[in-house]
């Protein structure tokens, strides 16, 4: 039983060390994407905007995996709405003319503050809504 | 928690959830007329919901009445689908594998017809979301347009756009929950080149119906919307690309450059 | 002194012990994986540039645990494959100890990793955590797989639990136990579609497949395929049944080309006798005599089901023999004079050891009774042509006429303490045995005591 204490404690003090050895600020808001480097949209969120709606500006977001491989996300806000999102260059090279879908996950529009009223998608069942988005817009403002 | 003077109200109907969200506070007149859209919706299911055999687009699909002996709405929703089956040269089709199902229609005309019945009243800025299909009028809040998600496709849970706006009507046709149910009216197979498309327009009927039709065109559709005014398009491809109109980034997010 | 041993039987049996040669120590091993899991850590270091906030905190914590629970897990695996190399240096049983300790272990990792992933991700996207797990483990890719394969690797801790393990039969908990693999198969994947350090960094992809990969390489080489064709190349059957003291026998076994084994002195084998009812289980004997390019022996106790089935089996019955294993070999001792420990059916790996270890050698036989003393005839046989003694302590516990005690043994071998010992028996005998010979000044690494009690 001594052991399984002293190998806990150990493990939550080395987990501490590491963690704290690391900076606590996020990176200044980068022109280009770090090589390789950069925290993936899986659910790690370093969000790097602030939570203001009168922002304005040009973020670099997490890099999001998409069908394509990694792909890294330039978002610009204008007074709190966003309204273009750049899709950097990931690993993969495509051709002019394809580009790989976007994808935005409910981590990186929370980072965004990005406030959807509303959801369209393919029709769905009573038994579908309820997993849906759209219930869970409808049920957070009822 | 609601914005303050906010109304929202889900009501189930036609085998899909349709979400009423008022802005603004309710007038004795809103509140009114929202009952009344909500009665609308379910008499509109009960003329043409092709799963009640009772039904009158079902009788009248197997002949036990005709055009003249249904309701005025029926003749109007049946005019609608003849127009669209023109001017799409037959990709869209109020008959379906073969059967009479306007049902592509009947969503979209009847969220714009309860949207004009809330705006008649008073309410100047609301959003109907009919199962995926939204009408919109005026705008979120003083200064601030509606933003309207886009559901991923291939990643649920996930949107893939952001469309913004006042006044849109946001229609999208796919795949994702039902199966392929939208069949391609020249094979009457499944119509599988695209996960989703996404129109953007006005006036959600005609959103609504040309989304069927593109969506059951495919890759082909990219000439036929950019002949289209005023209907802007943002489709995600079965093999996860997306491409939309030239018009589309003035409504919503898209990869920048091309 | 050069006189030739030989087996009761009279068949000449070269000796073959090779001169103490410095071991690579066990503790090598454990550098390895511990510098393994070191490269996994500066991994994550690499990829992390900063950790902000309580959710950084957490899922951080969430990944590295993470990472660690994925690297136990290829390193748990690798040190139950069988590798012969492994097996030599290390040995059977410490490696099942460490297995066993470093499975609890990964456990608690992947529990953790699961709970800080969960709570700091939910932070990320303001929902609660039941929100938050429906939509990790249904809507990320591969989460839904790395639940059920967390859920069976739990299941199978609890099961392995001693008290757990009280209640079912060996085979039953081995079988339940294999299903560790199908959990380390299911939990790979979501490592790679939603570990961070893979995400963006290829040549971390490559490792981690690397890894995996060799380790089900070395487990289909050498716990599948090996035996197999071993079974084939060696046709190992049962030649004949022999009582030797009451409740115990020798099964000879015959076969071709058993020189390939290299079998030594002291190690043991996992049997698998193709009768009915024992087709499925795969008992460890240690070989009672050195091992003949087409002769085996094993000598058994019948101390439950599957011993007394070894007493019925017949000649011409097919065996499986998987092996050899064991690091109980001359190649372990550091002195050129060794006392040989035996208690009850522990006389069995001694008796080879008896017969082929060079230098001054000594065996003290424990047992209940004079009748229970196995193979006491070859020994004597042997005793007789090496001019080695053996003494018997007859008794059952403080009757009997030898007590473990440091005094008693130094009586009976004066110069002890410059001894190597080898030490098998039943539990209760080798730990008094280890207490009184450490007591008489034997230093730890020249005591020799392979338990099979895992």
């Amino acid at each position: 039983m001594n052991r399984a204490v002293a190998a806990t404690t150990a493990t939550v003090a080395g987990l501490f060390l590491m963690l704290a050895l690391k900076p606590h600020q996020t990176p200044a808001a980068a022109a280009a994407p770090p090589a390789g480097s950069a925290p993936s949209g899986s659910p790690s969120g370093t969000p790097s905007a602030p939570e203001h709606d009168r922002t304005s500006g040009t973020f670099t977001g997490d890099t999001i995996s998409t069908a394509r491989g990694p792909v890294q996300v330039r978002v610009t806000l204008v007074k709190g709405r966003l309204t273009t999102i750049a899709v950097l260059k990931g690993e993969h090279d495509e051709g002019a003319s394809a580009h790989a879908v976007p994808r935005l996950t409910q981590e990186a529009l929370a980072a965004q503050s990005a406030k959807i009223d509303a959801v369209s998608g393919a029709t769905f069942t009573s038994q579908g809504y309820i997993s849906s988005l759209q219930s869970a817009l409808d049920r957070a403002n009822d | 928690m609601t914005e303050p003077g906010a109304v929202r109200h889900a009501e189930h109907a036609m085998g899909t959830v349709f979400s009423f969200d008022i802005r603004g506070a309710p007038t004795r007149a809103v509140t009114r007329a929202l009952a009344d859209a909500v009665a609308w919706l379910h008499r509109v299911d009960e003329v043409f919901s092709t799963y009640r055999p009772g039904s009158q687009i079902s009788r009248l699909g197997r002949g036990e009445l005709t055009e003249q002996q249904c309701d005025p709405e029926v003749a109007e929703v049946l005019e609608l689908c003849r127009a669209a089956a023109r001017s799409s040269d037959g990709w869209f089709s109020a008959t379906p594998g073969g059967r009479l199902d306007p049902s592509a229609v009947v969503k979209g005309w009847a969220v714009e017809r309860a949207s004009q019945l809330l705006h008649d009243a008073g309410a100047r800025h609301h959003s109907i979301n009919g199962g995926g299909d939204i009408q919109t009028r005026g705008e979120a809040a003083p200064g601030q347009p509606w933003q309207i998600g886009v559901a991923h496709p291939l990643c649920p849970g996930d949107l893939t756009t952001v469309v913004t706006g006042r006044d849109l009507a946001v229609a999208t046709s796919g795949t994702a929950e039902r199966g392929p149910h939208i069949l391609n009216p020249r094979t009457d197979r499944p119509a599988t080149d695209l996960a989703s498309i996404t129109l953007v327009g006005r006036h959600l009927t005609e959103v609504d119906t040309l989304a069927t039709a593109a969506f059951a065109m495919g890759d082909a559709a990219r000439e036929w919307l950019r002949s289209l005014d005023g209907i802007e398009a943002f489709a995600v491809t079965a093999d996860a690309q997306a491409w939309w109109t030239p018009g589309f980034a003035a409504y919503g997010w898209c990869p920048a450059g091309q | 002194m050069t006189a030739v041993p030989h087996t009761r039987s009279g068949r000449y049996v070269p000796r073959h012990a090779p001169p103490p040669a410095r071991r690579v120590p066990p503790e090598a091993v454990l550098v390895v994986v511990y510098g393994g899991a070191v490269a996994v850590l500066a991994l994550w270091w690499r990829h992390t540039p900063s950790v902000v906030g309580l959710d950084g905190w957490l899922t951080g914590a969430g990944r590295i645990t993470g990472l660690l629970a994925g690297y136990a897990c290829a390193v748990l695996l690798a040190l139950m494959a069988r590798v012969p190399v492994l097996d030599r240096v290390v040995g059977t049983d410490r490696l099942a100890r460490w297995h066993a300790t470093g499975g609890r272990y990964t456990v608690f990792l992947a529990l953790a990793h699961t709970a800080l992933i969960i709570w700091g991700s939910s932070i990320t996207a303001r929902t609660n955590v039941f929100d938050q797990t429906t939509t990790l483990v249904f809507q990320y890719q591969d989460v839904l797989w790395g639940t059920i394969g967390l859920l069976l690797l739990v299941g199978v801790g609890v099961v392995s639990a001693r008290a757990a393990r009280r209640r079912m039969s060996y085979e039953t908990w081995h079988y339940l136990h294999f299903c560790t693999y199908l959990a380390v198969f299911l939990a790979f994947f979501h490592q790679l579609s939603n570990g961070e350090d893979f995400v963006a960094d290829r040549p971390a992809r490559l490792a981690w497949y690397t890894l995996y990969l060799g380790v089900a390489a070395l487990l289909l080489w050498n716990r599948f395929l090996t035996p197999v064709r071993r079974a084939l190349r060696h046709r190992l059957r049962v030649a004949e049944v022999h009582p030797e003291a009451p409740g115990v026998v020798s099964v000879h076994l015959t076969g071709e080309r058993l020189e390939e084994l290299r079998a030594q002195p002291g190690q043991f084998f996992r049997w698998r006798f193709l009768a009915p009812g024992q087709w499925w289980t795969a008992n460890p004997f240690s070989l009672s005599a050195p091992a003949d390019p087409h002769h085996l022996r094993i000598t058994v106790k019948e101390a439950g089901g599957h011993s007394r089935a070894v007493a019925r089996l017949r000649p011409g019955t097919r065996v499986w023999a998987e092996g050899p294993y064991g690091a109980f070999t001359a190649a372990r001792r550091s002195s050129s004079k060794v006392l040989l420990l035996g208690g009850g059916v522990g006389i069995t790996p001694l008796r080879p050891l008896f017969e082929t270890l060079p230098g001054e050698v000594t065996l003290v036989y424990f047992a209940r009774r004079v009748e229970d003393l196995a193979l006491r005839s070859e020994l004597e046989d042997i005793a007789a042509v090496r001019g080695a003694r053996v003494h018997y302590a007859i008794g059952e516990g403080a009757g009997n006429s030898l007590p473990l005690t440091a005094d008693a043994l130094c009586d009976l071998i004066p110069d002890l303490a410059s001894h190597d010992v080898y030490l098998c028996g039943p539990p209760g005998m080798t730990e008094a045995a280890k207490s009184a010979l450490r007591g008489a000044g034997v230093p730890r690494r020249r005591i020799h005591h392979e338990s099979f009690a895992f």
